[in-house]
Formats: C-alpha cells, sequence, structure tokens
C-alpha cells in the first residue's frame, strides 16, 4: 500500500499511461523534457523524501504494471513519424521533377525570335470536316456500354488523399496460359467487395483485346483468397460481396465464376436475392466438390465409430421405459434394465396401481438365459418386441411363476422341455426405443453365445424342420 | 494494340478537379486510360501542350506538367515562382512559350525553349487575374482581372491597353475566335460582351468594336466554338465567394481555394458557336451569327458545370461539372452522349485535343 501514497510513484503511473496511449507521440515529446524539472519541482515540496525515492532517478517513468519494452514494441507509429515519412517520400517525388523557378532579371534580347506575329487574315478557313473525335462518336454510336462502368469510380489508381487497397487479382476464368499473372488493381478502401470485382471486371473487359470472354453479371463471381502463385484456396468461402474491402487483409485475391447460373435477372429486387441464395449455395457447392470425398469418408469413419462404440457400451447398463404386453392383462408400463449380466423387468409405480386387480412383480433374467428378441411387429406408431428367455435355466429369481414352472418341468428331459421351456415376454414401446433395445440385447447375445440362446435356435430349426415334414406326409 | 487505340491516341480528353487527380479518357468507351496525381492542390486549369506531349496543370502556387507520353503517373516539370493560385494556362502555338495568370496578379511567359536563353516576360495588374487568352496572331494577350478590366497586352512592345465592359463586375472569361474576328467576354452578372476585332499588321494593335451583349446565364457562364468561350454565372460565384470570405477580401482569397475557374476556349469551326457554362447548372451554346441560343445542355443534378469544349468541328462539346462527371454532348440534338466516370470530387477542368 505504500506505493499508493508516494507522490512520484503516482506521477509516474499517469505519465506512463498518458505516454503509453498516446499513440500520436505528442505526450511523450512534452512529457520526456520536462520530467527532471518536474521532479525537483516536487521535490522541493517534498518535506519527508521517503528512502526509496533517492535511487529511481533514471526510471522516471517506469509504472510498475506495464512494461514500457513491450509496448513500445506494438505502439502504431506517431504521426510525426507518419508526417516525417511523407516528406521524405515528397522530397524524392520532387527529385524525379524538373524544377523551373520564376526568373525576372533576364534581358529579354530575342523578341523578334520568340514573339512573332501571325497574319491572323492569313488564317485559312479549312473545309468542313468531321473531326476525329466526331468519326470515333459516330462509329461507336452503337457501342453498348460497358456493363461495369458504374463502378470506375471505386477506382484507386492515383488517388492520393484517400485510403486506397491494393490487390493482386487472378482471373481463374481466363485459359490457362494467360492466368498466371495477376492483374493489379487499386480500389479505394470504402469500396465493397462487389465493388472490387466490378472494377476487375472493368478494367479487365476495357484492357483485353481479342480474348473474347463472355463476362457475367458481377454476381455470378466470387472472390478467394488465393497464394502468391494464382493457387485459388477453396477451403475458404469467397469473401462476402456485401462487405468492404477494408475488413480484410488480403492482397492477392482470385476471382472465379461460379459456375451454375440463374436465368432470372429480370426483376431487379428479386435477383438480388436470388443471387444472394445462389451465391449461398454455389459457395457451399465449391468446397463440397472438392471436399465430398473427404465428407464420405469422414462419415464412414463415423458410421464405423458409431458401431464400435455401440458394441462396446452394449454391456453397459442402461435402461428404457416401456409397456409390457400381455394377453389377458392390461398394459403394464415398465423399467427394461439392460446390462451385459442381466436384464431386470421392473414395474413403474402407478397412481392407482392398487385398484389394479394385480401387480407385474419386478423381475431379473440373468443374460445366460436370454435366448433371444426381435421386434415382432412395427405399428405406426409404436413397435412390439419379444423377449425370449430359458425358464427352465438355473438363473429365474423372483417370478413365483417362472418358478414353479421350471419346477415342473424339471422332471422332464431337457430335450422334452426345450419346447416349452422357452416363455417370451411382450414389450411395446416407439420405434428408436425398440430399436435400440433389440440391438443392444442381440450385440450382448452374441457376445456371450450363450448355451440357451444356441438351444432355442436348434429348437427353432429342429421345429421349422419338422413342419416341413410333416407337411411333406400329409 | 488496336487501331481504335491508335487513333484514339491522337485525341487527347483529360479532366482533372477537387480530387486531386488528373485523368485522362478514352473519348468513345468513357474508359479511363491513365490517372495522374496532382496532390497539392485542386486543378484550376487543364492545357495540352500544342505537340501534344505534355500536359499543363495549374495549381496552387504552381505549373505541373505531366507526359502524355509515359505512364508515370506523377508531374515531370514544376513551374513555381508564383504566390497564389495560377487561374489560367496556355501556350504559344509552336510551344516556344507558355503563358499564365494568377491570383497574384500577374500574368507570366514562361520561356519553354531551352534553359540557356530564358526569356521570361511578366504583366502586373491591380487585381487577380481570372482569366488570360492570347490571340491568334500570338503576340497579343486579354488578361481578365477581378476589378472588372479587360487588359490587352501587347508582346512584342510591352504596351497595354485596357477596357472596362461593365463597372462592378470581375471578368469570368475570355475567348477569342481562331480566325482571330471576335472576342467574348463574360462577367460574374451572367452577361457576355462581344467584340469583333480588327487585326493590324506588325506592331500595330488589334482594334476592338463593340459588337453585341446580352444575358448569356442567370448567374455566371460563358464559353465559345469558333469562338469558343466559356464563363461562369455570376451569382453563385459570387454567393459562393461571399461564403467564403464574408469581408471580402481579395487578398485572403489566395488560398488553396478555387473560387471559380471561367477561362473560355477558343476553338475553330465553320459555324460560329460560343459555349458557357455556368453555375445555374447549365451550359449554354450560342450560334454568333445572331447570338441566339442554340442549345441549353442539363442535367438533373449535375450542379456546377466549370468548363467546356468543342470538338474540332464543333459537333460535340465536352463538359465538366461539380457532380463528378466529365460528359459529352451532341450539339445538333442537344443529348448527353458519354459519360466518364471516375472522379471522387467535382470536375473542374479538362482539356482537350481533337484531330480534323
Amino acid at each position: 500500500m505504500a506505493l499508493y501514497d508516494n507522490k512520484y510513484w503516482l506521477l509516474s503511473h499517469i505519465r506512463n499511461s498518458f505516454i503509453s496511449t498516446d499513440d500520436t507521440g505528442m505526450c511523450e515529446l512534452v512529457m520526456v523534457g520536462e520530467s527532471k524539472e518536474v521532479k525537483r519541482h516536487l521535490g522541493n515540496m517534498e518535506s519527508y523524501p521517503e528512502p526509496d525515492e533517492s535511487d529511481d532517478d533514471e526510471d522516471d517513468f517506469e509504472s510498475y504494471d506495464l512494461q514500457m519494452d513491450m509496448d513500445f514494441g506494438i505502439r502504431e507509429r506517431s504521426n510525426t513519424a507518419a508526417q516525417l515519412e511523407k516528406l521524405d517520400q515528397a522530397r524524392k517525388k520532387a527529385s524525379k521533377m524538373r524544377h523551373i523557378k520564376w526568373e525576372t532579371s533576364k534581358q529579354v534580347e530575342d523578341l523578334d525570335d520568340l514573339f512573332v506575329k501571325k497574319d491572323v487574315s492569313q488564317i485559312v478557313k479549312k473545309p468542313k470536316q468531321k473531326s476525329m473525335l466526331s468519326v470515333l462518336i459516330e462509329n461507336f454510336s452503337n457501342l453498348p456500354k460497358n456493363p461495369y462502368i458504374e463502378y470506375s469510380k471505386f477506382d484507386g489508381s492515383g488517388q492520393v488523399n484517400i485510403p486506397t487497397r491494393k490487390y493482386k487479382i487472378f482471373l481463374t476464368m481466363l485459359p490457362p496460359q494467360q492466368r498466371n499473372y495477376p492483374i493489379h488493381i487499386c480500389c479505394v478502401a470504402t469500396a465493397k467487395v462487389q465493388d472490387l470485382i466490378g472494377l476487375i471486371l472493368l478494367k479487365f473487359s476495357a484492357n483485353q483485346g481479342e480474348c473474347n470472354l463472355n463476362l457475367k453479371p458481377v454476381t455470378n463471381y466470387g472472390l478467394y483468397i488465393c497464394e502468391e502463385d494464382g493457387e485459388v484456396d477453396r477451403d475458404f468461402p469467397c469473401l462476402d460481396p456485401r462487405e468492404c474491402v477494408a475488413k480484410f487483409g488480403f492482397t492477392c485475391l482470385g476471382l472465379v465464376e461460379h459456375k451454375d447460373n440463374f436465368k432470372s435477372v429480370t426483376f431487379p429486387d428479386e435477383s438480388q436475392n436470388v443471387t444472394n441464395i445462389k451465391e449461398e449455395i454455389n459457395r457451399t457447392r465449391t468446397t463440397s466438390e472438392k471436399s465430398k470425398a473427404d465428407e464420405n469418408r469422414q462419415k464412414n469413419d463415423m458410421l464405423a465409430m458409431d458401431e464400435h462404440n455401440k458394441r462396446m457400451e452394449a454391456p453397459l447398463y442402461q435402461s428404457f421405459r416401456v409397456f409390457m404386453i400381455n394377453k389377458v392383462r392390461p398394459k403394464v408400463e415398465v423399467h427394461i434394465g439392460i446390462s451385459g449380466e442381466r436384464i431386470e423387468i421392473d414395474p413403474v409405480q402407478q397412481k392407482n396401481s392398487k385398484l389394479l386387480p394385480f401387480k407385474q412383480k419386478a423381475v431379473s433374467h440373468h443374460m445366460d438365459t436370454i435366448a433371444s428378441c426381435e421386434i415382432t411387429d412395427t405399428k405406426s406408431s409404436r413397435s412390439t418386441f419379444k423377449l425370449v428367455y430359458n425358464s427352465n435355466f438355473g438363473g429365474n429369481y423372483g417370478n413365483q411363476g417362472d418358478v414353479e414352472f421350471s419346477g415342473s418341468s424339471s422332471s422332464f428331459p431337457p430335450s422334452l422341455q426345450s419346447s416349452t421351456s422357452f416363455k417370451n415376454y411382450d414389450f411395446e414401446c416407439d420405434h428408436a426405443t425398440a430399436q435400440d433395445i433389440v440391438q443392444k440385447i442381440k450385440l450382448i447375445l452374441e457376445l456371450r453365445s450363450s448355451a440357451s440362446r444356441k438351444q432355442y435356435i436348434a429348437t427353432k430349426e429342429k421345429k421349422h424342420y419338422k413342419r416341413k415334414n410333416f407337411n411333406i406326409v400329409k | 494494340m488496336t487501331i481504335d487505340n491508335l487513333e484514339n491516341d491522337q485525341i487527347i480528353f483529360a479532366t482533372g478537379g477537387y480530387d486531386h487527380t488528373i485523368k485522362l479518357w478514352q473519348t468513345h468507351t468513357g474508359i479511363c486510360n491513365r490517372t495522374m496525381q496532382h496532390a497539392e492542390s485542386q486543378v484550376n486549369a487543364l492545357e495540352i501542350t500544342p505537340d501534344k506531349q505534355l500536359l499543363a496543370a495549374a495549381s496552387y502556387q504552381h505549373i505541373y506538367m505531366y507526359d502524355l507520353a509515359s505512364n508515370n503517373p506523377n508531374a515531370i516539370v514544376n513551374y513555381e515562382g508564383t504566390s497564389k493560385n495560377v487561374t489560367s494556362v496556355g501556350f504559344q502555338e509552336d510551344g516556344k512559350w507558355m503563358y499564365s495568370g494568377g491570383e497574384d496578379n500577374r500574368a507570366r511567359i514562361w520561356d519553354l525553349r531551352s534553359k540557356n536563353n530564358q526569356c521570361p516576360k511578366i504583366f502586373e495588374v491591380q487585381a487577380a487575374i481570372n482569366c488570360v487568352c492570347l490571340h491568334p496572331n500570338q503576340t497579343e494577350l486579354f488578361v481578365g482581372d477581378q476589378n472588372g478590366i479587360i487588359y490587352r497586352w501587347d508582346l512584342r512592345t510591352d504596351n497595354n491597353e485596357q477596357l472596362i465592359p461593365e463597372n462592378d463586375a470581375m471578368i469570368l472569361d475570355i475567348s477569342i475566335s481562331p480566325d482571330g474576328y471576335l472576342m467574348a467576354s463574360v462577367n460574374n452578372k451572367g452577361r457576355c460582351y462581344i467584340w469583333s476585332l480588327i487585326s493590324g499588321t506588325l506592331d500595330i494593335p488589334t482594334k476592338l468594336i463593340p459588337k453585341h451583349k446580352f444575358e448569356a446565364h442567370k448567374r455566371h457562364a460563358l464559353k465559345f466554338p469558333h469562338l469558343h468561350f466559356r464563363s461562369l454565372p455570376l451569382a453563385s460565384v459570387v454567393e459562393c465567394f461571399h461564403n467564403l470570405y464574408p469581408d471580402n477580401d481579395h487578398k485572403s482569397i489566395s488560398h488553396k481555394t478555387k473560387k471559380y475557374c471561367y477561362h473560355f476556349f477558343l476553338y475553330e469551326t465553320t459555324s460560329s458557336l460560343l459555349v458557357t457554362t455556368s453555375a445555374d447548372q447549365t451550359a449554354k451554346i450560342w450560334n454568333t451569327a445572331d447570338f441566339s441560343l442554340l442549345q441549353e445542355l442539363k442535367q438533373e443534378n449535375q450542379r456546377w458545370v466549370w468548363d467546356a469544349a468543342f470538338s474540332a468541328d464543333g459537333q460535340y462539346v465536352f463538359t465538366a461539372s461539380s457532380d463528378g462527371y466529365a460528359k459529352l454532348w451532341n450539339v445538333k440534338t442537344g443529348a448527353m452522349e458519354r459519360e466518364y466516370a471516375g472522379h471522387q470530387k467535382a470536375v473542374t477542368a479538362l482539356a482537350f485535343r481533337d484531330v480534323s
């Protein structure tokens, strides 16, 4: 805190702030000169100079939180410097000029030589004939007006007192041998990108001789960032035609004709809109052409990743909310919790569940008992799927019916049991959930390849085979 | 390079103005061929040398010469030594010397021949010079000043003769027909005076015989073909003048402000036409046989018309105006044929050299 009581420090800080924030350099000029004086003045008034002030004579303006060196590096050039440079340039320019001063002293000697009177009566009136201008104007009376002539006012070449921007423009629509050399365009800094395009086309159309390129309206072209060698960088979109050119710092640009042309140019307002939209489309299109392959590859990669993720995630616990369907009972909303180990079915607590004649009890099936899961029906809004499990398998918990059943069936040999030991649940839910559940369970089953599943598949095949046989017998 | 370009090279059309640039144009397409920098001041007047090699621009304290043959955007010669605005500039028909007039009250002859035998001449008047016009006999200069006096300055004898067409009116421009038979002058009241000129042989001075007087413009104006003159209308220039210098102190006019530019351009055609330009936003073409109005060249919002020049056959006329455009008009129809766009500010001077 002591720092803030120190006059010297405060003064230094204030001066420092002035100097470092004043781009004109005026503060610096003024303050540096008077620094010692101020210091002395202050020193006299200060009756109790603090000990630490004696040694900071050198860094008068060193503030504790401003790094002057850093600041100088990024500080804008002062007006003085700019002014000096201007003068220097003017001097250079003047050196190329011949200067003829008015001299008054010289005596006129050769009057007769210099001032010869011409007899005006001898001036012969030329026969009336057309001047070159008239001939030209008449010959070119039907000359179509250059459509870009209105952009001539954005020409910055030769302008001295207004900011301008210089560009190297590569015209990509030229034949290859002419394309390699840029045309140099200078435009006023206040022009929009669209105006710059117009100016480029104006310059080009005015200079081109035989090369009769079919030039199109300004809106058919886009300016792209481009390399020094004229290679257009299509990874970036074209410069926004409505933006001011001063906004973009690139000096090397490529003029690209957008491929798809539109026909309606008749209604100015509408075409304006159409153009903009078209531009958007074109812009995206040009970029997409090149990257389509990339995109496809990327898409495949994404799919593969997705697949992979699903497989990896399949054993992870996930719960879904579905309805359990039973032929005799009403639909019951349940949670299905699926993990790599087991499937749990829990009824959702319902408000008036007490009124229901019975309650669905929570059951849990070990994954090894699950034989199959597949979608059985797809309605307009919902899908139903069937979960088949082996009730005979050891892993039945909590379901009385199942336990009973398994108990009764245990006496049968496995082969006989097989047809009856498989039971199933039917569920109903929306398509996406059904899909997810079925896929998830299938993936888990594939991973586990449990005995129940093999048995179920074998049984199914056997059934199928039998049915066939019956058919043949009949 | 095509034939068109070659042909066009012989026609030179230059414009200059307040945007500190001078532009050269391809006349039939309206395309700007070249832009030259005129950084230090506005362009008061432009003139092309008889050999078509150089373009002279009258500006503040200087006359700059630009090379028409090269692509150099900067002036190559700087004539200095005048203290105020140079308001008019012109050349002897063989390019031996250049004449100028300025707000420093002096008309000067600059020797353009080799450096060694410079032979400058100076003629001082009582007020700022608005216009200087060379008689086709190449030995008499007519100088018009802000006091309303026209001086006939004989270059051979250094004698001069004064003429005051109207009291309390500035002479804005003077023009003499190429055949040397008519002289026209306009003042800031928009009034145009015509004299018949009777040439004398050798050192016998040209006689001026008042011929006609008419109201050319409501404000200021003027310019002629066959006699081609031009001038500016009175009211607006005076208005502007007062706005800038409320005390009407002529000395303070020496700044880089161009109050008005009224120069007459003479040019030759079998039919006598006079064009006058004005701050009333028009240029007018007059028939010098009876001084009837032939055409009024007018366009919406073109603002002040500063300068004008006829084509060699008098069929077309160029104008320069404050709207930043130079324009080409058909004298017969009065229709605008071309527009030369590119200047960022008012176009105040033009120079045109036709081929016939």
